[in-house]
């Protein structure tokens, strides 16, 4: 079984009069411990795609199964208090972000910025310490831990939102151009950094315009007008 | 769940803590509203307490009859200053007559200076009281005794005095009973001494008083134009039946015929309930008035900087939504923020009223009650729930993808 799937997905933003259609018709089926990388031009419907997959948007039409949850049926419509908080709560415990901003929280040390989603995941404070230093270990950022972000530099603000993806073991890593902000030496360093994650047995899903980026992957899709143009998969 | 809870507490804290000058300025408003409606109350509380001492004088079950009511308006003094006087006589004929009187006595009094070897006590009201106030008067003796009928009678040289003319007086001695003393210039015994009853509104000691017999009273000093005679109600009567009799008995020793207007005034403690009353609810009103308009505009201005603060936090609210936080995590975030504000200015409110407590206590009876700082309290969370639930609610229902954009 797959670990996310995804079938004939549409989402159409209206704004103002005009209906904008991002997704027209999404298929794609990704496994456990797969690393796809998701590339095409802006306003390809990419980003659109990584926020579905990430349960920050739901499809106008289609389904979505992610790790044994129907999310679209849950979650009858993106609009009610209760699928909101369903999907925080699904946010929260199968999915790691990795964005192009970082998006830490500034007033905080890099130690509480990776307990955060232990925190809203209900996990006791002990554990939640321990689980959250263990990450930050593991981006090797352990003698970082109480800097805040602005003390940081940028691949270690990086690094720091890498630890706050792993650390609540999520079924994917969502990374949406996670070397955006970078320059090219610290980018290869992150994507050291998620390629060892990938053979850690992580399933990473990543968006990118850099074609050598995209290559680290073992399956890259191409979209265009809101469509999958091509799908091809290594080896 | 609690976790999530406590980490809201702290970012609401750290929020406000973040933006010292800003959250002051918009805690003025809940400032003086806590400070008026606090300050009121310790009015009302005060007028009370003073009230409670003050009526330890009077007894609920005592009428007086005096030409004066003791509540009136300017207007009618000169009416009232024209009827004729109480008469000494009314007394006995009262007690005769009135079946729901148990003792009628007189009271008059006037002004005298006391002295003991080279202690003075000046402007002394001293009261002239018939031997039937031995039943009538609240006051309760320390030490000694009233005076008897026939010390009344025969006039004798006899005096009780207050506390406070005691402590003028006889600094040095323990009990005064059986000393002479000098009443302008005239020689009496001391046969008792009142115990403390305080001071009306903290200003005037009601214990710088003495008492002497009604008919020493008269001898000494002449007959007096003021005339009150206090009425003990039988037990058990009803007071509404014993004020009606009284009434009517009075009328017919002045003579009044069926459509004349009293020309004599019946006074009791309710009166002077009912005048406190409307004193305290005046004060209530002005305090109610100011403290609700400044509550009010404290409370617009903690939601005007709560839609500040959400404005400035938007994408930090879009990462922690991401991140797997539900609405109501941010809600009680924004919410706590509010609050915090509203009850830091209910604090300072509060800190401010007991200080001006402080001070005026020096020329005022005035207390804070518990009862007072948990309302005050109460009003100031509510203040902050009132105007922070409209922006936390806002805060809660962003779109986490929306919101994370915002820079």
């Amino acid at each position: 079984m797959s670990l996310l799937k995804l079938e004939n997905i549409h989402r159409v933003y209206q704004i103002g009069d005009i209906e904008v259609r991002a997704l027209n018709g999404v298929s794609v089926n990704v496994e456990k411990n797969e690393y796809v990388s998701i590339m095409g031009p802006s306003g390809s419907g990419k980003s659109t795609l990584m926020n579905i997959i990430g349960c920050l948007d739901t499809p106008t039409n289609g389904s979505y199964d992610l790790d044994g949850t129907s999310i679209h049926q849950e979650v009858a419509d993106g609009t009610g208090t209760a699928s909101d908080d369903q999907l925080a709560v699904i946010r929260n415990q199968k999915i790691g972000f990795v964005f192009q901003t970082f998006n830490l929280l500034p007033r905080m040390t890099a130690l509480h910025n990776v307990e955060l989603p232990l925190i809203y995941g209900g996990v006791p404070r002990a554990e939640r310490l321990e689980r959250a230093q263990a990450a930050l270990e593991q981006v090797q950022l352990a003698d970082r831990m109480h800097h805040k972000p602005n003390e940081l530099s940028g691949g270690q603000r990086q690094r720091v939102a890498v630890a706050r993806a792993l650390v609540n073991n999520p079924s994917i890593i969502l990374a949406d151009e996670p070397t955006g902000n970078l320059d090219s030496k610290t980018s290869h360093d992150i994507m050291d950094l998620i390629d060892n994650l990938h053979k850690e047995g992580n399933t990473i899903i990543l968006v990118t315009h850099e074609h050598d980026i995209a290559e680290r992957a073992n399956r890259v899709i191409h979209m265009l007008d809101g469509k999958i143009h091509e799908d091809n998969k290594k080896k | 769940m609690f976790n999530q809870l406590y980490e809201s507490i702290v970012i609401g804290f750290k929020a406000v803590f973040q933006n010292k000058g800003r959250a002051l300025l918009t805690m003025l408003g809940i400032i003086i509203g806590i400070l008026s409606v606090s300050l009121m109350g310790t009015a009302i509380n005060g007028i009370d307490n003073v009230f409670n001492q003050t009526l330890g004088m009077f007894g609920d079950d005592v009428l007086y009859v005096q030409q004066f009511p003791w509540f009136m308006g300017d207007a009618e003094w000169w009416e009232f200053r024209n009827r004729p006087q109480i008469r000494e006589e009314y007394s006995k004929k009262i007690a005769e007559r009135a079946t729901s009187i148990s003792h009628a006595s007189l009271e008059t009094s006037r002004r005298v200076t006391l002295s003991y070897k080279e202690n003075n006590s000046e402007g002394v009201d001293l009261g002239g009281r018939g031997w039937q106030s031995a039943y009538i008067d609240a006051a309760k003796i320390e030490s000694g005794r009233y005076f008897t009928q026939l010390e009344d009678q025969s006039a004798s040289r006899v005096i009780l005095i207050g506390s406070e003319v005691n402590k003028i007086l006889f600094p040095n001695v323990e009990d005064p009973c059986g000393m002479s003393i000098k009443v302008n210039g005239l020689k009496f015994r001391v046969i008792g001494v009142f115990a403390e009853q305080g001071k009306i509104f903290g200003m005037f000691s009601i214990d710088n008083m003495a008492v002497i017999p009604f008919q020493t009273l008269k001898s000494v000093f002449g007959r007096s134009r003021w005339i009150t005679i206090p009425l003990k109600i039988r037990e058990g009567v009803d007071k509404e039946y014993a004020l009606e009799e009284v009434r009517s008995i009075t009328r017919g020793l002045r003579g009044l015929r069926p459509l004349d207007k009293d020309n004599f005034a019946i006074n009791q403690q309710e009166a002077m309930e009912d005048e406190l009353g409307k004193i305290k609810t005046s004060i209530a009103a002005v305090g109610i008035g100011i403290a609700a308009l400044s509550l009010l505009v404290g409370g617009i201005g903690i939601m005007n900087i709560m839609f500040v603060s959400v404005k400035e936090r938007t994408k930090e609210i879009g990462i922690r939504k991401a991140l797997g936080a539900k609405r109501w995590v941010i809600l009680i975030q924004f919410l706590f923020e509010a609050i915090i504000i509203a009850m830091i200015g209910g604090l300072i409110g509060l800190g401010l009223t007991s200080l001006l407590v402080g001070v005026v206590n020096k020329f005022f009876v005035a207390s804070m009650s518990i009862g007072l700082v948990l309302t005050a309290l109460g009003v100031s969370i509510g203040v902050g729930i009132v105007s922070g639930i409209v922006p936390a609610s806002q805060a809660s229902r962003l779109d986490p993808i929306e919101a994370m954009r915002f820079e």
